[in-house]
């Protein structure tokens, strides 16, 4: 697409908010951490426990400026917007250490200010200020329609809704879209019901047998308070990739609402919080795409792939940190890396690296430096070994939440259990050679899947002397090393 | 046990079934036949991480001494050159073949300075890379970087090229780079395979360096023979360490690696008292009862196997992790051994 004239724009405001911020933290250095991950990766609890570890004196051996005493105190601070609700971190703190429940998942925006007073290693005091954002995942989908026309999306999703396991879901909307002409006259009730069977079908990909990661529009399916608005109800149409709409048309009103979702929802929410990020942490559940399938496992590969397209990567010099920011730093996650024994952690982190093996190379071809890592922000489980006659396996003790179900049992959230959830290959090709590369609760009952991992409700901690308990985490230490670990030097 | 099958069953047990009981990993119980037996493991996060002390702390700040020796070093080279320029000039006006022959030995001696300065300057350069190194590899160790302990290994194995005797474990190492090995286990890979040969030269060295102190001591006629033998043998010893490691220093390189390493034996310093020293020097105590001159002899050679052990501590490119530090027990037994062998 030729660079018009709004995009210039575009450019020049984002341009104009980065030399602003460049002159406010010429001394106290701001660090803008981008926490990027489809829903359900868990970035509100990886955004409570950072917070909550540096707050209250964590256990952070790797992390080196922590570990070595040269943090003096991290404290939160009133955020820079106003318009953005803050993050709600004290109620996530209450909801994980007392109810031992997850936070619910994101329905809108929120922001927290971090400010880290730190010493340098030549002496001097310095304080380092880290702005996070946490957002509903779905949205996030929705940057690769910055640079889709409305026909190109058009037959882009309509041919992902006819593969695979997602032709059965959407059944219905099929049947809705076959009655429909794109040249007939506008008509408010036709693309209302389009819409609403459209997001129907969205939202029953997303089940957890299926865990369909590539759905956008992700406001479709996380409205927050756009609900019921034009630029929230329009489909894809069965219409040319080169056409053009008639006007008065179907056809050129799902357009319109389109681009107005683009302009409105989208463009905005792009620049005020993706394109001045400094640093980017990408947060991938890859266990719930094994639950699935193989399908899922590819769809998480490509959603990954269109979001990370649109950042801007690379090394930092001074005039990009003037005028075009660029994120110089990305750690690649595997989060949930308790929900497996730690012998296949190395496993875990090859079949991230195979998944986001096209946006590393990008990113390293671009001059940033990059590490893939499996975490847990917030550990759920022990590690046992089980016996049974001559089989031993790795296994994990913890409490499934309750409705979690395995092997016919369900479970009501208060039984612990020790479970092995599958082996992982040792080579990650294996996982994705085909659409039976491996059996998931898409195609098989629960009793043939060859993975299994359970949800574990938070861990049961012990408050000591009143205070507020330490979270247990794993390698989260080492992400923050990576991720800050050179602007505490 | 045997082989895991190619892909194992997702399973869960629960942990109040009847069949299923939990142990700790030293209790050993006799179990019912189907019985499934669990242990729950020690929660590796909640170990201690030793992080080593740098060994020589790095530099800040701007360097006034540096930069004071480096010009005063050129004012009194260009002293040097006006004093020479002069000289030649006086012989070719009282004789013209005493003139070139004058010419011909500046120049030599000019060439041969810079050889000098270059090589120097290339045995520096060679001990700030395996300093740097061994930082390095510290690092890599904390932080697990997969990628950085690769670079590390790179480096090492160009180091260890230089050693004809370390080919077959260099080619061993080059044949694990591809695996997926995490950062710190890679490290530890490569001391095993490199160091280990290695370690066992520079133990040997270091002990008969301390020998011979040891016996020259107490034979020696006078103390000023003594302390002279003691430093000239610390620093061949000290020098032999610095190749065998990779290093070949010059002159400059062993003022900076003696600094080096007295200066790591003031940080270790206080362990030797915990170190078995004490127990040591009580032992030989009675051997000084004996005779003086024994016990002193046998002192002297543990203070210089103690300056071998802060030696190899700052000569070795990786810091001891996978394989065990060698301690002056160990160093003392092979001395007092070997003495006691003589003796008999």
């Amino acid at each position: 697409m030729p660079p018009g004239f709004s995009n210039i724009v575009e450019e020049a405001r984002r341009s104009a908010r980065a030399l602003w911020d460049y002159g406010e933290h010429f001394f106290n250095p701001t660090v803008r951490l981008g926490v990027t991950g489809l829903s359900r990766a868990g970035k509100t609890v990886f955004i409570t426990a950072l917070v909550h570890g540096l707050i209250r004196d964590g256990r952070f051996p790797v992390f080196e400026a922590f570990a070595s005493g040269r943090i003096a105190r991290a404290r939160l601070e009133p955020q820079p917007d106003d318009a953005v609700p803050r993050f709600d971190y004290e109620n996530h703190v209450r909801t994980l250490i007392e109810d031992r429940s997850w936070p619910t998942s994101t329905v809108d925006i929120s922001e927290l200010r971090l400010v880290i007073d730190y010493q340098r290693h030549n002496g001097a005091d310095r304080t380092l200020t880290l702005d996070i954002v946490d957002y509903p995942g779905e949205w996030l989908l929705d940057l690769p329609l910055l640079n889709k026309s409305f026909e190109q999306w058009s037959a882009e999703s309509l041919a992902l809704s006819r593969q695979g396991p997602r032709a059965k879901l959407a059944a219905s909307w099929h049947a809705q879209l076959a009655t429909l002409k794109p040249e007939q006259r506008e008509d408010e009730q036709l693309a209302l019901d389009s819409a609403r069977l459209f997001t129907g079908y969205l939202r029953a990909c997303r089940d957890e047998r299926f865990a369909m990661s590539l759905l956008p529009p992700g406001r479709f399916l996380m409205p927050g308070s756009l609900a019921g608005s034009p630029a929230l109800t329009f489909a894809p149409l069965d219409v040319p990739a080169g056409g053009t709409a008639p006007d008065g048309s179907l056809w050129a009103m799902m357009a319109r609402r389109y681009e107005a979702y683009k302009d409105v929802v989208v463009r905005p929410f792009f620049r005020d919080h993706f394109a001045r990020l400094d640093r980017q942490i990408v947060l991938v559940d890859a266990l719930s795409a094994f639950n699935a399938g193989p399908e899922a496992l590819r769809d998480l590969e490509a959603a990954l792939a269109g979001v990370l397209e649109c950042f801007r990567i690379g090394r930092s010099t001074l005039l990009s940190n003037l005028f075009r920011p660029r994120i110089d730093r990305i750690l690649f996650a595997a989060t949930k890396a308790d929900h497996l024994h730690q012998s296949s952690h190395d496993r875990l982190e090859a079949i991230l690296r195979r998944t986001v093996a096209k946006a590393a190379e990008r990113a390293e071809y671009a001059g940033a430096v990059i590490d893939v890592v499996a975490l847990a922000a917030v550990r759920a489980t022990r590690e046992a070994q089980v016996a049974r006659g001559r089989d031993r396996l790795p296994s994990i003790l913890g409490t499934p939440a309750a409705g979690e179900s395995n092997g016919g049992e369900t479970f009501d959230g208060n039984t612990e259990v020790a479970t092995f959830p599958g082996d992982l290959p040792a080579d990650p090709e294996e996982l994705f050679s085909g659409d039976d590369a491996f059996a998931g609760l898409s195609s098989q009952p629960a009793e043939k899947a060859d993975f299994r991992f359970l949800r574990f409700r938070p861990p049961q901690l012990d408050r000591q002397e009143g205070d507020e308990p330490m979270l247990p985490h794993i390698r989260l230490d080492r992400a923050l090393q990576f991720l800050i670990g050179d602007k505490l030097q | 046990m045997s082989e895991p099958s190619p892909h194992r069953r997702p399973q869960t047990f629960k942990l109040d079934d009847p069949g299923v009981v939990v142990m700790d990993a030293d209790e050993h119980g006799r179990l019912a036949r189907g019985a499934v037996r669990v242990t729950p493991e020690a929660d590796p996060a909640l170990l201690p991480v030793p992080v080593d002390v740098p060994l020589v702390p790095a530099r800040r700040g701007f360097r006034w001494g540096a930069l004071f020796f480096t010009a005063l070093g050129g004012l009194v080279l260009l002293g040097l050159g006006l004093g020479v320029t002069h000289l030649i000039e006086d012989l070719f006006a009282r004789n013209e073949e005493l003139g070139f022959v004058g010419l011909v030995c500046a120049v030599v001696a000019a060439l041969a300075l810079f050889v000098i300065i270059a090589r120097e300057t290339l045995g520096l350069a060679r001990l700030a890379t395996i300093e740097k190194l061994h930082l390095r590899a510290t690092e890599v160790l904390v932080s697990d970087d997969r990628a950085a302990s690769r670079a590390v290994v790179q480096d090492l194995v160009r180091l260890a090229h230089r050693n004809p005797q370390l080919a077959r474990a260099r080619a061993a190492l080059q044949n694990h780079a591809g695996d997926i090995i995490d950062g710190a286990d890679m490290i530890r890979l490569a001391e095993r395979e490199l160091m280990t040969p290695l370690d066992r030269e520079a133990r040997r060295l270091v002990s008969s360096a301390a020998q011979r102190v040891s016996i020259v001591t107490a034979v020696s006629p006078r103390a000023l023979v003594d302390v002279l033998f003691v430093f000239v043998a610390s620093l061949r010893m000290i020098r032999q360490l610095a190749q065998l490691y990779g290093a070949r220093p010059g002159a400059l390189g062993m003022i900076r690696l003696l600094r080096h390493v007295i200066a790591h034996l003031a940080v270790t310093g206080g362990m030797a008292a915990s170190d078995s020293m004490i127990q040591q020097m009580l032992g030989h105590g009675i051997a000084a009862k004996l005779s003086q001159r024994l016990g002193e002899g046998i002192l002297n050679g543990l203070l210089t196997a103690r300056l071998g052990l802060a030696a190899i501590d700052v000569t070795r490119p990786l810091p001891f992790t996978a394989l065990p530090r060698p301690a002056l027990a160990d160093l003392a037994t092979d001395l007092l051994r070997k003495r006691e062998d003589g003796e008999e």
